[in-house]
């Protein structure tokens, strides 16, 4: 695998963290996040500052950066649970905007020239090389996809999906789902530390604008665009929508317009994203599963 | 000064009541946040820029930018958000920002990457009134802004189109009982909300004598944080919510705080401060 | 005999002609990468670079390429942000394996691709990128451009020398770049006995400079040295006019664009600059490209374009002496540079950290172009840092 390949795929593993941490926010508990970069960001500039000023290493500046940056999830999230809907969407904008200011201003971020040479991880006092690096991504990743589906089953999972679906329900049923919601935020933002700590360490160099608004739209597109609510479509999502514009490269001048058009195009003809519940792909690739079991089953009626 | 930073601040309020009145008109009736809203506030420039080349009057441009991003805004409706009113709201709205996005990228491999100057005067002279205390182009803006949202006011209240409006706002079966065309209304809603951004569009090229692919960027969240800082469904709360941050920002950005903050991150800070105290808007209501 | 002679002349010249194209034509071209924001916020900037760079592909290859080998570009979009920028230099060292760079983007991409092209020991120059870290990475990496300080110092000295200023304000945009400017002024303002009456920031983008003005109008200084992009520039400048401003309005490289004149309007007559482009430049090199620039895309040329069109020379320039596509040799050739003829000057060479040095250009708008007005080349201002 070369150079370009790895870097690609480094690059796609951590908007896979982003997406999946976004999705347990906003797509099982159903709270609109459009801020999510600035989580990203807040893990990176931790992960940044401790190995750059406190000389941290990576191997321990990551597991403290997802702390940080759940920890100022939760404070956001518990802000959260006063707004409704929209008005909280807007204002995770505007979180979004609050936080990339505070690096880009203030000189303890390093401010306009952002936070340079920052530390390539090292094993035994030797340097990752790309390819190695790119194991520790998939290993994060992979911790990831565990995580998640061990919260799904969990009673914790059962809460948020309840309160993603019907909050009033929740409610009633005695589900205080203002604690959950926090608790969305906190583990979805501690995702989006991790991969910001990933991406200090392996850009070497971050600033403020890594962290806006557009980032955060990609994000969310990502996850909604595999389909939103389901970690198969964040996953698909981040692969699909991380490895466009490389794919596109040759179209040069239509890129942006290409990747505006896929966007519309799917949510307008397959709002359930390319494989959420509901979509095309994903309900024929459940009938083929049911049509084989009914097979199987089928001589002799024995199951 | 005073007087001087005071037209500053009413002109920019007034700029920014005029993009953000048609965002939250749409929000009233369909609860979508429309930011694509933002590219009609674009379209609006350029389509100033094409009227140009055959008129220098400015009220000529600004009304062929109107009808056409009327038509357009419709369209969009038409084409993109009725389908989707079944689904999601997170669908509604990714599916707006790939439409900014696609427009955005529109306007540069047509119109091209620089800037387009806007090359048209006000009729009667007005840009060229001269005082110590307001320029010849802000006096403009404030007259038409002015004239534009007495206009709105008198449909949204006087007219039975607003009233179907506000009566679909309240409750869509309830008004649909009643007799209330929901489909014509709606799209008559998107028609005027995307007329008057077009207007802000060319207003605001007007003003800036630039119009560019990216000028909708800034409004396209702006416009949402004043939206919710207002109330969203409520147009004099947008008045109210614009004119006080476009007052906030001009005497804070010369003042020691606007080293600390830059100007568009007020809104939002203005807008957390605000919905702590009260979720709902200045003057939201529910 | 007439009929077989004939024939053998034009077998002959045809095998000469076709020999000589091939030699140019199916000689292996020397591929040399480019970064550029071609879409995106910076979109307007990156079509400069695009077709400055063209512009100096084009000249090469018509006279005969380099040492007889022409050049191929290979552009990539990297819309300005850094990883992108990043996935771009890997597709430029490892599949297009070109021999040089040329970083034509923001500060941002081009210090996180720095290290990349330090490390894969691949020569690159950086054109208009200001951040001071970039050639801090390793001595593959060179700028041709201006580094903020040192502008700032030009300016303030073109206002204490050239428009005897006694008084001063800053309108500084907040970014690296303007923030330099700004120290790099103040300085050579405190040394020349220049007062700064009042300085502030105003954020990228600003389109309303109504608040500040007014201020501006009331403090009334002799000289306003603002920096900005070509679009905040005549918003300033045309609101200024609006507004009444009477002070001299003082700007920089940013607001080097025809844009900037067609936007002002009236407003950008009399605005003075400094920047390193002299449109009065009677050199060969500066015509060949204001001149060519004009005659191909029957537009003018900016500052951005000016600045690329530079590094891609010097890359050139590197490859002719080195006669060699090795990156180390290329790498060598351009340390060794000396009073390098370009477009935006003589570069007399660059230094230690590959900095370069070179007389800053101040121009004035007069009858809507820029014309000569000063040049500042007291080697104390000058000189860039060289660690």
């Amino acid at each position: 695998m070369g150079l370009y390949q790895v870097t690609i795929a480094i690059t796609v593993g951590i908007f896979m963290m982003l997406a999946m941490g976004l999705n347990i926010i906003t797509g099982y508990t159903g709270q609109v996040s459009l801020g999510h970069a600035a989580f990203f960001g807040i893990g990176a500039y931790t992960s940044a500052l401790l190995s750059v000023k406190a000389g941290v290493p990576f191997w321990l500046a990551l597991p403290m950066a997802a702390v940080v940056t759940g920890a100022v999830g939760a404070i956001l999230g518990a802000i959260s649970t006063r707004l409704h809907d929209d008005s909280l969407a807007i204002t995770t904008i505007g979180i979004n905007f609050v936080v990339v200011s505070v690096f880009q201003y203030s000189q303890f971020f390093g401010g306009a020239l952002g936070v340079g040479g920052i530390e390539y991880p090292s094993v035994f006092g030797r340097a990752l090389t790309k390819p190695e690096y790119l194991v520790v991504v998939i290993v994060c990743v992979s911790l990831g996809i565990w995580f998640d589906r061990r919260l799904v089953r969990s009673w914790l999972g059962l809460a948020l999906r309840s309160v993603g679906q019907n909050p009033e329900a929740a409610e009633s049923l005695g589900i205080p789902s203002a604690r959950f919601k926090i608790a969305a935020f906190a583990i979805g933002t501690a995702y989006a530390g991790i991969a910001g700590s990933l991406y200090a360490h392996f850009m070497t160099f971050i600033s403020a604008r890594d962290f806006g608004f557009p980032t955060s739209i990609s994000i969310i597109s990502m996850a909604v665009f595999g389909g939103l609510g389901t970690l198969r479509g964040a996953i698909l999502g981040s692969l699909a929508l991380g490895l466009a514009p490389e794919i596109f490269r040759p179209l040069v001048n239509y890129r942006n317009l290409m990747y505006g058009a896929l966007l519309l195009l799917m949510m307008r003809f397959q709002p359930s994203g390319l494989i959420g519940d509901g979509s095309l792909i994903w309900e024929w690739l459940r009938s083929v599963a049911a049509r084989r079991r009914k097979t199987q089953c089928a001589p002799g009626g024995e199951a | 000064m005073l007087w001087q930073q005071l037209a500053n601040g009413a002109t920019m309020g007034m700029i920014y009541a005029l993009i953000t009145l048609g965002l939250t008109m749409v929000y009233g009736v369909l609860r979508i946040l429309h930011i694509s809203h933002a590219g009609i506030f674009a379209l609006g420039g350029y389509l100033a820029v094409l009227a140009s080349r055959v008129s220098t009057n400015l009220a000529v441009v600004t009304a062929f930018a109107m009808l056409g991003c009327g038509v357009v805004g419709v369209l969009m409706q038409r084409w993109l958000y009725r389908p989707l009113l079944g689904e999601s709201k997170v669908v509604s709205l990714i599916a707006s920002i790939g439409m900014f996005t696609l427009m955005e990228d529109l306007f540069r491999l047509v119109a091209g990457p620089y800037v387009l100057p806007l090359p048209v005067r006000a009729p009667f002279g007005l840009d060229r009134f001269e005082t110590s205390h307001m320029t010849g182009n802000q006096l403009v803006v404030l007259i038409a802004s002015v004239v534009l949202l007495i206009a709105a006011w008198f449909i949204i209240h006087r007219t039975r189109l607003g009233l179907a409006w506000r009566a679909t706002e309240q409750d869509f079966e309830t008004a649909s009982a009643f007799g209330v065309n929901i489909d014509r209304a709606v799209g008559l809603n998107f028609l005027l909300g995307s007329a008057v951004a077009g207007a802000a569009g060319a207003l605001v090229g007007f003003y800036y004598n630039s119009v560019y692919p990216t000028m909708g960027s800034v409004p396209a969240y702006k416009a949402m944080a004043i939206a919710v800082l207002g109330g969203l469904g409520n147009v004099w709360g947008t008045v109210v919510a614009s004119l006080i941050l476009g007052l906030v920002e001009t005497f804070l950005v010369i003042s020691p705080a606007g080293l600390i903050l830059p100007r568009d991150s007020i809104a939002f800070v203005a807008l957390i401060l605000v919905l702590l105290f009260r979720p709902h808007g200045l003057f939201g209501r529910r | 005999m007439r009929n077989p002679f004939r024939w053998l002349l034009i077998a002959f010249t045809g095998l000469v002609v076709c020999s000589l194209a091939v030699s140019v034509m199916g000689a292996d071209p020397i591929k040399i990468g480019l970064h550029a924001p071609l879409t995106g916020f910076a979109a307007a900037d990156g079509l400069s670079v695009r077709q400055s760079v063209e512009l100096a592909v084009k000249q090469i290859n018509d006279a005969g390429g380099i040492n007889g080998r022409p050049i191929q570009l290979v552009i990539y979009d990297d819309r300005a942000d850094a990883k992108e920028a990043v996935a771009v230099a890997a597709k430029l060292i490892e599949q297009d394996k070109v021999a040089a760079v040329v970083g034509g983007s923001y500060s941002a991409p081009m210090r996180a691709v720095a290290p990349i092209y330090q490390q894969a020991k691949l020569p690159m120059v950086a054109g208009f990128a200001v951040h001071p870290d970039i050639t801090r990475a390793g001595d593959f990496v060179f700028r041709v451009g201006m580094l903020g300080p040192i502008e700032g110092a030009a300016a303030g000295e073109v206002a204490g020398k050239l428009l005897k200023a006694k008084t001063a304000c800053q309108m500084t945009m907040d970014n690296d770049f303007g923030r330099a400017l700004a120290e790099g002024f103040r300085a050579r303002a405190a040394q020349l006995g220049i007062k700064i009456v009042w300085e502030t920031l105003y954020p990228l983008g600003e389109m309303d400079f109504t608040p500040y003005l007014a201020r501006l109008r009331q403090l009334n200084p002799d000289v306003v040295f603002t920096s900005g992009y070509y679009n905040e520039a005549a918003q300033f400048c045309k609101q200024a006019k609006e507004m009444g401003l009477k002070s001299q309005i003082l700007g920089e490289e940013g607001f080097d664009s025809p844009k900037f004149i067609e936007i002002a309007g009236k407003a950008a007559e009399g605005v003075i600059i400094v920047t390193n482009l002299n449109r009065d430049d009677a050199r060969p090199a500066a015509r060949a490209f204001i001149d060519g620039y004009r005659k191909l895309y029957k537009m003018e040329p900016d500052m951005v374009g000016a600045s690329n069109y530079d590094a891609f020379l010097v890359i050139a320039d590197a490859l002719r002496r080195a006669k060699s596509t090795d990156p180390k040799a290329i790498r060598d050739a351009i340390a060794s540079t000396r009073n390098f003829d370009g477009a935006t000057g003589i570069i007399s060479g660059f230094n230690a950290l590959g900095e370069c040095t070179k007389p800053i250009q101040a121009q004035v708008v007069k009858d809507g172009q820029f014309r000569y007005y000063g040049e500042v080349s007291d080697p104390a201002i000058i000189t860039p840092p060289d660690k």
